[in-house]
């Protein structure tokens, strides 16, 4: 009875201790994105007069956004930054961490130079990457021609190649960041499993596919997370590379949503479009941690 | 289990704090904090109007504290010499403080305000944003009309008239005034002398002529070419005007009028696909070289550039051949097109009365000649006063640096800047067209054809 009555005395400690980061969340977090939910229902227009006070429409703004072909097109170009970008990166940061997880002299160096990217500002990089993607003189097209490429060189003015300049940059910049992590992964993993798989004369690659990666599962879920988010917020390069353009063919949703609530000063919509972007990112993040826990057991 | 839970409830959080990071691409002005400024005198206009015997009340002003947000749009150090300014001000109206907040670009400051007004703060008592951005400024209400301050000035006419009208033409609505040009450009054609005379190539004078030359001026260097002129599009609307207009057509009337399927414009529009289609002065497509193209003319890469006239003193600094300055040339022979740019002062109607008032004293006051000619001077803008060109400071520049004064002659051949009511829809299928066209998805015709219909349908809702 006693342990049973001590068992159910409140304890306030813990609730004071999560109280400050509560608030933080509900402020933050919460509280916005319920805001969004609401101004998503109803018409307003920062610079029309008569639409300044905000009418409801129901899901009148949704409907206009998913049949407007600019905005499908714009969902198509996500799509497309997120394939391109979010495998490809983490592919190559794994290859990287493996290229220089030796011991051999001067590794210092390599590391440094597949990490640097990452650590200059986003604005920079793409700026110097206006300088390299120029089509006359520019370093990039004189890489590929040496490599014997000899389509058309004007990576960020053509509308099929501006989605992938801008891909090119994300993924320049972002891979050794990746690199990184799975660097700590990788330096972390214990020796004996390795001389366990030499013993049973395992090869390079089977003990690559079989113990290095599924060892590295965790740190693999949690680039691919972060990945993936940053794949819808960063914008920075689109506005100094391309603009968006041309004609919206490098336009990605976050791009979208600043356009309409900052250049079009339409409340409604750009809330819908925050709607999405919600949707869709916590629908990734709960289906990848419900399926990646379940594994676990 | 107690693990795995925290694990997702970390993760939901993370995804929403990100996100929440990602939905705001520049952050929330903080509310303006209320001064322990005088109480509220709702000061009637009237009481505005009764500046005339500002002298004899001074002494007894209360302390007024007022915010002015300004962005840095070209390579010179404003908020040093704004501070510089700020200061003189402050001696000459010892009750007045003036806050200087940097807030990034034009579009970062209007999105500052903005956010300051829709979150219920307190605005800045002044702003410097796009002299464009005045439809959607009055139509959100964010602004205050200022003719009741220059009625109340003495010589108010003279002052007025004292501005470039070229920069005044975008300060008009409904009858009234509602911003003072300030950091003003024009779109020029900078060019390097010392290519034309080796080439013996006489300066262009016609569409025509400026096609040969930059034609002739397009060098074979090794693996890769040397056009004779960089032209950027990918923000086109701007650097396109001067063409349509040197055509005959501007690509607008009025604030609920666009024009962009008239033959001019479309004619224009082709003309620069033949820059490169059939000149190969150009390379193809839509050029993103707005960055790349003052340093690339700078290095000799290029000949001739189209550009902001904000950038003449660092295309001077860096230039080690003799710089040129001249309009475009337009369609017919010895014909010129240009058109202004840049950012003017506005009032915000939210703040206090009397922050508005002192805000209104500051702009007077940077707007006296030796202030606009030392801005010019020491930023690249154009001196936007006839009565700047007459300070000695201004005739000692312009001595040394006569490409000063070819940048203001060039406005002698300017149209309006686009600026509409709805203006980045407006401006946003403008783009999306002309792209289209020179990027050869679309002929000409068709693309300005095209968006003429969007445009109309996205003013329809303004202009009934």
């Amino acid at each position: 009875m006693n342990i049973k009555a001590s068992r159910k005395r409140f304890k306030p400690l813990p609730y004071i201790l999560i109280f400050p980061t509560a608030v933080f969340v509900a402020l933050f977090t919460a509280w916005p994105v319920i805001l969004s939910i609401y101004q998503s229902f109803f018409l307003q227009r920062m610079n029309i007069a008569r639409f300044r006070e905000p009418t409801f429409i129901g899901w009148g703004n949704y409907i206009d956004l998913f049949s407007d072909p600019y905005f499908i097109q714009v969902i198509k170009n996500t799509l497309l930054y997120i394939i391109g970008t979010v495998p490809i990166s983490i592919v190559l940061g794994f290859l990287f961490a493996l290229l220089v997880n030796r011991k051999v002299r001067g590794i210092g160096f390599f590391r440094l130079a597949v990490f640097h990217p990452m650590v200059l500002p986003m604005v920079s990089a793409a700026t110097i990457w206006l300088f390299l993607f120029t089509p006359d003189y520019g370093l990039f097209n004189a890489a590929l021609r040496f490599l014997g490429y000899s389509g058309p060189e004007n990576w960020t003015g053509n509308p099929s190649l501006a989605l992938l300049s801008v891909v090119i940059v994300a993924v320049w910049k972002n891979s050794g960041y990746y690199m990184v992590f799975y660097l700590a992964g990788l330096q972390n993993l214990p020796s004996d499993v390795y001389e366990a798989a030499a013993l049973d004369g395992a090869n390079g690659w089977q003990t690559l596919w079989k113990i290095t990666f599924p060892l590295l599962r965790r740190t693999t879920i949690f680039i691919t997370i972060v990945a993936f988010i940053d794949s819808f917020r960063t914008v920075d390069h689109i506005f100094v590379l391309t603009s968006g353009g041309p004609s919206r063919a490098s336009t990605v949703l976050l791009f979208d949503l600043w356009l309409e609530r900052f250049e079009y000063q339409d409340i409604g919509i750009s809330a819908a479009i925050t709607v999405v972007f919600v949707i869709v990112l916590l629908a990734f993040t709960v289906t990848n941690f419900i399926t990646s826990e379940r594994k676990e057991v | 289990m107690k693990k795995k839970m925290l694990y997702k409830i970390f993760a939901v959080l993370l995804v929403l704090g990100l996100l929440l990071g990602a939905c705001a691409p520049a952050p929330a002005a903080e509310p303006v904090q209320d001064e322990p400024a005088p109480v509220e005198e709702a000061a009637p206009a009237e009481e505005t109007e009764a500046e005339v015997e500002e002298e004899a009340e001074e002494a007894t002003m209360e302390p007024v504290t007022f915010q002015v947000f300004y962005p840095v749009a070209v390579d010179a150090p404003i908020a040093a010499i704004l501070n510089g300014y700020i200061e003189d001000f402050q001696a000459e109206y010892p009750y007045i403080t003036v806050e200087p907040v940097f807030s990034g670009g034009y579009a970062d400051v209007q999105t500052a305000i903005q956010t300051t007004i829709d979150g219920g703060g307190e605005p800045p008592a002044l702003g410097v944003m796009l002299a464009t951005a005045l439809y959607d400024l009055i139509n959100a209400d964010y602004i205050a009309p200022l003719d009741g301050y220059i009625a109340a000035m003495e010589d108010g006419d003279a002052f007025e008239a004292d501005f470039l009208p070229a920069f005044l033409a975008n300060s008009y609505y409904d009858d009234q005034l509602w911003s003072i040009p300030f950091q003003r450009s024009a779109v020029v054609m900078y060019y390097n002398a010392d290519m034309f005379a080796d080439a013996g190539l006489e300066l262009p004078t016609s569409w025509q002529s400026w096609a040969e030359a930059a034609q002739a001026l397009t060098v074979q260097d090794g693996d890769s070419i040397n056009y004779g002129l960089h032209f950027s599009s990918d923000w086109p609307y701007w650097l396109f005007q001067p063409l349509a207009i040197g055509a005959g057509q501007n690509i607008l009337e009025d604030d609920c009028t666009v024009v962009f399927d008239d033959p001019a414009v479309i004619e224009a529009v082709q003309f620069y696909i033949d820059l490169s289609a059939v000149y190969g002065a150009m390379p193809a497509g839509v050029q993103a070289s707005w960055a790349t193209d003052p340093p690339d003319l700078a290095s000799g890469a290029t000949a001739m550039i189209t550009h902001s006239s904000g950038s003449l003193a660092g295309l001077l600094d860096q230039a080690d051949f003799e710089l040129g300055v001249m309009p475009y040339p337009g369609k017919e022979e010895g014909t010129y097109a240009s058109v202004p740019g840049g950012g003017n002062f506005y009032i915000m109607k939210g703040a206090a009365q009397e922050k508005q008032d002192a805000a209104w004293k500051f702009v007077e006051f940077i707007s006296r000649p030796e202030y606009v000619a030392d801005y010019s001077i020491n930023t690249g803008y154009i001196a936007h006063r006839f009565s700047a060109y007459d300070t000695d400071a201004m005739l000692a520049y312009v001595a040394e640096v006569p490409q000063a004064l070819d940048t203001r002659d060039a406005l002698q051949y300017a149209g309006a800047e686009l600026a509409t009511q709805n203006l980045g829809q407006v401006r946003g299928i403008f783009h999306d067209y002309i792209q289209r066209a020179i990027n050869g998805e679309m002929s000409a015709a068709d693309a300005m054809a095209a968006a003429q219909v969007e445009a109309d349908a996205a003013l329809a809702d303004f202009c009934p």
